[in-house]
């Protein structure tokens, strides 16, 4: 999968060093960001092709990143990554393309991210990938 | 017929109507008070009576008909000086000279009047004069030592009497003098005087009703706040007390089901509660039986307990089932030093307060039910609350586990030979360490959650304590301050269970304390029997608005990112319920200078009588039930 460039933003290291050596592993180019408001700093230099989100951050959380990416114009698709039992909610609330539920394998991680780089741009929709996690309350 | 003729008849026909219904009365309860009710009236309707028959007869001018008249009016007085004694008591001798005194009176009218009437006519003037006046001061006095209904039917008494007096003696000076002023003032005195007693012996329906609403709103009042109090006890002390006031009773109590089967518990004066038979005592004989039972000689009626009720002054009892429907609540007794005076009225009066009570002990029982139902859903919800915050905070580190053992697994299905990557073993292994860590956690959280948080007290030194956790922060190269107290401080607790909370504390005090400046631990004496161990920071300190809520569960301070706070928020909550499992207390205060200062606060042995090793800390005591002897 060359020249997808991925932008993994987490606020744990151990998590964004893992998920960038699963990305790297299989051909996907990879930068981090321990925050919201350190990925809006990333996206200004280059666009990346997909951005792995956390929601719970420091500084800035997933939800503001989320708002001041589309505020600005930039309609790269996002995939949620979160140990809230609520994934999915989340996930649809800020309009992203797919989410993974922690803890997720290899698999999980890369189905995710291929299925949103190869898909259409223009048609915003949530994917549902396993493990299938319940919709919390609102 | 002129006005006053028409003022005499009324006046003739309302004392006559009074003797009737004192009479109907007396008849229904023959007291010895109302029997000299009966006497007071039924010497006035004679009077009236034998007037009207002169009139018609024409016997005005026989010595027999005088006689029978002055003998027949002068029991009036006698009366009233017996019903003083009825209502309040007299000495002895007061009633003595009365009885001697109406001897003399009656003699005289009956052989003197033809000789020498005017004399006699003087005697019973001052006979009115004195005893009259005598016994309606008594009733003024009563009235204003009783309370209520009961207070204004006294008073009305009094008044009576004096306007009776009045009226006999301006009778009687009228004759002797005659002016036309008295003529008219006398008739309407007595008939002043006929409404007051009618007012004081015999209220109609309605008056007693208005009379009621002062005390009976009083009593709402101070009860209708009852219902929300929470501790059940006090509640029915304040509404006991309000019992007692609304009848001007000495004391009153409520009882309600006991603990056991059978029993009735009452709030004791002391605090707690004491519990007996729920046919114990007169309570417990109208409790089980389901009726009102007034007893006007307590120690009597219940031969069993009358050492309780002499000395509690209690002669005469009034005890009514607190019923709501068909469920028997409890039962409500009143105690008063003498009988009551009408005691038709605070029968009436003890059966609407318990009906009151019914009410608010059935709306503190919805409350409290409603409480529970409101602490079991709190409960749900915060169990599920902390099975969400635990799953959340186990998905990170597994995350990061599964992902690179699957990494690892892949590299080396690739390629068996490639050099094993150290990095991601390392990740695995310290992610590894924090879920167990994790884990332990939450179970040591779950462990204190079902109580079981002291395991194994012994009286330790908490010098040694301390110590303890000072080597072994100093094994890690971080010697501490340490502050000793003069004398050695021994406390009973679970050394092990102390130590953790204190690396506890010392790791968050390292954890929120940027400049590296080293925590300092502090022991020194609270009193006698207090202990207080302290782990002074000057790291970011704490926001005061959350000094309490950083004790409960899950509950991290706003000021610090989870980039540095790793637990579950779990670290406090475990120390606040291990400290209060010892019978002691843990809180946060600011550190002069900045940053926090966590007190622990428990229970030492008194330093003088070391060999008292059994001590229990107050936590752990089963609270006993005091057995005072109460009704």
């Amino acid at each position: 999968m060359p020249d997808v460039r991925v932008l993994v933003v987490d606020d744990e290291p151990d998590i964004r060093a893992t998920v960038s050596a699963m990305l790297e592993i299989e051909g996907y180019e990879v930068t981090e960001a321990a925050n919201g408001a350190e990925a809006l700093h990333e996206i200004e230099d280059r666009a990346p092709d997909v951005i792995l989100l956390d929601m719970r951050m420091p500084v800035l959380d997933g939800w503001g990143f989320a708002a001041e990416l589309r505020r600005r114009g930039h309609r790269t698709p996002i995939v949620v990554m979160t140990a809230a039992r609520d994934a999915a909610h989340w996930a649809s609330e800020i309009a992203a393309a797919a989410f993974v539920a922690k803890p997720f394998g290899f698999d999980d991680l890369i189905a995710a991210v291929e299925q949103v780089s190869t898909q259409e741009l223009t048609k915003p929709q949530v994917a549902t990938v396993d493990p299938p996690s319940q919709p919390g309350p609102p | 017929m002129t006005a006053l003729e028409l003022i005499s008849l009324a006046n003739q026909v309302l004392f006559v109507g009074l003797f009737v219904a004192v009479l109907w009365h007396a008849m229904r309860q023959p007291t010895r008070a109302s029997v000299n009710t009966l006497l007071l009236f039924g010497s006035i309707a004679v009077v009236v009576v034998l007037a009207r028959l002169a009139t018609a007869f024409s016997l005005n001018e026989t010595g027999w008909y005088s006689s029978t008249i002055l003998v027949a009016l002068s029991v009036a007085p006698l009366a009233m000086v017996r019903l003083v004694d009825d209502f309040s008591g007299t000495p002895r001798w007061v009633q003595v000279v009365g009885l001697v005194a109406f001897g003399v009176v009656a003699a005289l009218s009956i052989f003197a009047f033809a000789a020498v009437e005017q004399i006699v006519e003087l005697a019973v003037i001052a006979w009115f004069l004195l005893v009259g006046g005598y016994a309606a001061y008594a009733f003024a006095r009563e009235a204003t030592r009783t309370h209520g209904i009961t207070r204004r039917r006294m008073t009305a008494v009094a008044l009576g009497a004096l306007l009776f007096i009045a009226a006999v003696i301006i009778a009687f000076v009228n004759v002797l003098l005659p002016t036309p002023m008295l003529g008219m003032i006398g008739p309407l005195l007595a008939l002043g005087a006929v409404i007051a007693f009618f007012l004081g012996f015999a209220p109609p329906s309605w008056i007693r009703r208005a009379w009621r609403e002062p005390d009976l709103r009083h009593f709402l009042e101070r009860s209708i706040h009852l219902s929300a109090l929470e501790d059940e006890r006090r509640a029915l002390v304040e509404v006991q007390e309000a019992a007692a006031a609304a009848f001007g009773a000495t004391g009153a109590r409520i009882g309600i089901a006991g603990t056991q089967l059978g029993t009735l518990r009452y709030p004791s004066a002391m605090g707690g509660w004491v519990e007996y038979r729920d046919d114990e005592f007169i309570a417990g004989q109208a409790y089980s039986r389901q009726e009102r039972i007034v007893s006007l000689d307590a120690s009597r009626a219940d031969p069993e307990h009358a050492s309780v009720y002499q000395s509690a002054a209690a002669n005469t009892v009034i005890a009514a089932p607190i019923t709501a429907e068909e469920r028997r609540i409890g039962v409500l007794v009143i105690f008063a030093e003498r009988a009551p005076i009408f005691i038709e009225d605070d029968l009436w009066l003890i059966e609407l307060l318990a009906g009151q009570i019914a009410v608010l002990l059935d709306a503190r029982t919805l409350a409290t039910l409603a409480a529970d139902i409101r602490s079991r859903e709190e409960a749900a919800r915060l169990k599920e609350e902390f099975l969400s915050a635990a799953a959340h905070d186990l998905r990170t580190p597994l995350t990061v586990v599964l992902g690179q053992a699957e990494l690892l697994e892949r590299r080396m299905a690739r390629d068996p030979n490639a050099p094993v990557d150290a990095a991601g073993v390392t990740r695995i292994a310290r992610e590894a360490r924090r879920l167990r860590d994790l884990v332990s956690e939450l179970l040591d959280a779950q462990r204190l959650e079902q109580g079981s948080a002291i395991m194994d007290p012994a009286d330790s030194d908490l010098g040694e304590v301390i110590r303890a956790v000072h080597e072994r922060f100093r094994d890690h190269g971080l010697d501490l301050r340490m502050t000793m107290p003069e004398q050695p401080i021994t406390s009973r607790v679970d050394r092990m269970r102390l130590e953790q909370v204190l690396d506890n504390l010392v790791e968050n005090a390292l954890k929120y304390t940027a400049n590296g400046e080293l925590p300092e631990l502090v022991l020194e004496a609270g009193g006698a029997t207090e202990a207080r161990l302290r782990v002074i920071d000057h790291g970011v300190g704490i926001p005061e608005d959350e000094h309490e809520r950083i004790f409960e569960r899950f509950y991290r301070a706003s000021n610090v990112q989870s980039i540095t706070d790793t637990g579950m928020g779990l670290g406090l909550y475990i120390c606040r319920r291990t400290v209060e499992a010892h019978g002691g207390r843990i809180w946060v205060e600011p550190t002069p200078g900045g940053g926090s200062t966590f007190v622990v606060s428990l229970p030492a042995l008194a330093a003088a009588q070391p060999e008292t090793t059994t001590v229990v800390p107050p936590a752990v005591q089963v609270p006993t039930r005091e057995a005072a002897a109460d009704a």
